[in-house]
């Protein structure tokens, strides 16, 4: 785990050398969601391939490039895609670009997702914040020796995604006029989509959403200290009982069409950053 | 991943150099169905050492070959013994044969296990027909790279068992006379069996049955796009509040005097597949 500093020092050094600001946030773009990069007013792009110990983005509809500049008049780091457990990349790799944002001085985390909808009163297409998570993912990114520079041996998990940003993204749909719901993300290791069994035991432990990601990165920036907003785009009804079959470019269609929805979130959640 | 391709393709050389048909389907003998592979007519066993990357059976009452033949007159190849997690095997190694099987050709995967079961309804000696699954292995066969050659990147799940399967074995079961169920199995790795909390808890998620196997060789046969049918025989009765210690010749043992149910199930499911090809 002390290695783990060094790595995330010589991939910050990296992006120091082509882009000097200090970040106000790191913004984690997921499926379909690659497209808010483009609103970057964009000082630096820097292929993933570019950074020292940095994975490579195997996913269908991710980049695998980081993008540094201002969104809403502030200062960020976008990562325009991300890591996967079931890529085969571990959790604490998978956690790589919070560190490195939090590293810049990102004080802010914001994180996107596709994720399949459990809350009988989700639409396809909807927009959920995560108000919390629950992790079945089977690991943990600070499992291992940890270190107190990184963050504390035991980070408290009462509150991860900030309670005030959700406010201020809750206000921000209601201005715009869109439902934004609030709800449990459970992640999963996938790559299978889950079973209705699956779906019926993600809702009864009680989560709204269900995906394959986010868990870790939440769980690094609430040891990094870092204030946390995290929105769900509904890309399919995970309605057991009437279960249609799951399709990964249908999914990414239907997160593209919420772009324009979290793009509103995500600048009000800069601008109160 | 990609490797995995060259070592699917070395097996399936092997074992056609010594059984060089196309398999209607690919058969798991689980617990207490290992005497089924007596039943093979022609057979040609194959000791799993002499098949290039199978891994080697370390479990009780399970033996370890390949035998292939044909069962209720249509050609098979059953795995006489299988691989769990709890062996210590990675789950990519647990599903090779899978793998093998659909290489070979088989479009079918028949799989059986031993489980506990955990609805009340359920009496040990009962089988069930397996509708769906829950995975609480904490793994995934399918993690790391894809190889598109094998199948999709994500796969759905809506329905790892064929239904239309699941609908034949119940109606094999009215026909012969017997109690089959039709339910939901949670695998998770073992090798110790559930505590009282843990049975309550994998009840409260929705599961009728707990087993240690399965469920990844379910994934596998999914994402190579074969049709599954898996049988469960309750071996024991996992009721938490009224709790025995297990005992495994017992479990043995009620798998064994369940056999002839579970045999009825899986020639029957042959005969359909093949009334189905033919048509």
């Amino acid at each position: 785990m002390l290695h783990l500093a060094e790595q995330i020092d010589a991939a910050a050094a990296i992006v120091r050398s082509q882009w000097a600001e200090r970040p106000v946030a790191g913004i984690i773009l997921g499926s379909g969601l690659g497209g808010l990069a483009r609103e970057i007013d964009a000082a630096a792009k820097i292929d993933y391939a570019e950074l020292p110990h940095f994975p490579r983005s195997t996913a269908v509809g991710h980049a695998g490039r980081l993008v540094c500049g201002t969104l809403a008049g502030r200062p960020v780091v976008a990562f325009q895609g991300r890591f996967h457990l079931y890529e085969g990349w571990t959790a604490e790799q998978a956690s790589l670009p919070v560190r490195l944002a939090k590293a810049l001085g990102a004080g802010g985390l914001i994180v996107s997702n596709a994720a399949g909808g459990l809350n009988p009163l989700y639409r396809v297409g909807d927009v959920m914040l995560i108000d919390d998570q629950i992790n079945l993912m089977f690991a943990n990114p600070l499992i291992g020796v940890n270190d107190d520079d990184l963050g504390p041996r035991f980070p408290d998990m009462c509150a991860p995604y900030d309670r005030q940003l959700q406010e201020v993204a809750m206000a921000a749909a209601l201005e715009h006029r869109f439902v934004l719901h609030r709800g449990v993300y459970v992640g999963m290791l996938g790559p299978t989509y889950e079973t209705r069994a699956e779906y019926r035991m993600c809702r009864r432990l009680g989560g709204d959403a269900v995906g394959m990601s986010t868990v870790p990165e939440v769980v690094a920036a609430v040891h990094a200290g870092m204030r946390v907003a995290g929105v769900s785009t509904i890309t399919n009804a995970g309605t057991a009982d009437a279960l249609d079959e799951t399709d990964h470019s249908a999914v990414t269609q239907i997160a593209g069409a919420a772009a324009e929805r979290l793009g509103v979130i995500t600048r009000a959640i800069l601008q109160a950053l | 991943m990609l490797e995995l391709y060259d070592q699917i393709q070395a097996a399936a050389a092997a074992i056609r150099a010594q059984w060089d048909h196309k398999p209607l389907a690919g058969v798991i003998l689980g617990t207490g169905l290992g005497n089924l592979a007596a039943e093979i007519k022609d057979p040609v066993a194959i000791e799993y050492p002499d098949i290039p990357h199978f891994p080697r059976s370390t479990a009780t009452s399970h033996r370890g070959r390949l035998v292939c033949g044909t069962l209720a007159g249509q050609p098979i190849v059953a795995m006489e013994g299988r691989f769990h997690q709890y062996e210590g095997y990675p789950l990519k190694q647990i599903t090779l044969p899978v793998r093998v099987f659909k290489a070979l050709g088989a479009e079918l995967l028949i799989v059986s296990q031993a489980v506990g079961g955990m609805n009340p309804h359920y009496q040990s000696g009962d089988v069930m027909i397996i509708d769906d699954q829950i995975n609480l292995m904490g793994d995934n066969p399918l993690i790391g790279v894809n190889d598109d050659r094998l199948g999709p990147r994500f796969p759905d799940m809506c329905a790892p068992y064929t239904p239309e399967l699941i609908d034949a074995g119940l109606e094999i079961a009215r026909q012969e006379n017997f109690v089959a169920h039709r339910g939901v199995t949670v695998a998770v790795t073992g090798p110790n069996l559930e505590t009282r909390a843990e049975y309550r808890f994998l009840r409260g998620i929705g599961a009728d049955v707990v087993g240690m196997s399965t469920v990844p060789e379910v994934i596998v046969a999914v994402h190579s796009a074969m049709r599954v049918f898996g049988l469960s025989v309750v071996t024991d009765m996992c009721l938490p509040d009224a709790l025995k210690p297990a005992n495994v010749e017992e479990i043995i043992a009620v798998a064994n005097s369940a056999e002839w149910k579970l045999r009825a199930l899986v020639l029957g499911i042959l005969q359909y597949e093949a009334d189905r090809a033919r048509s």
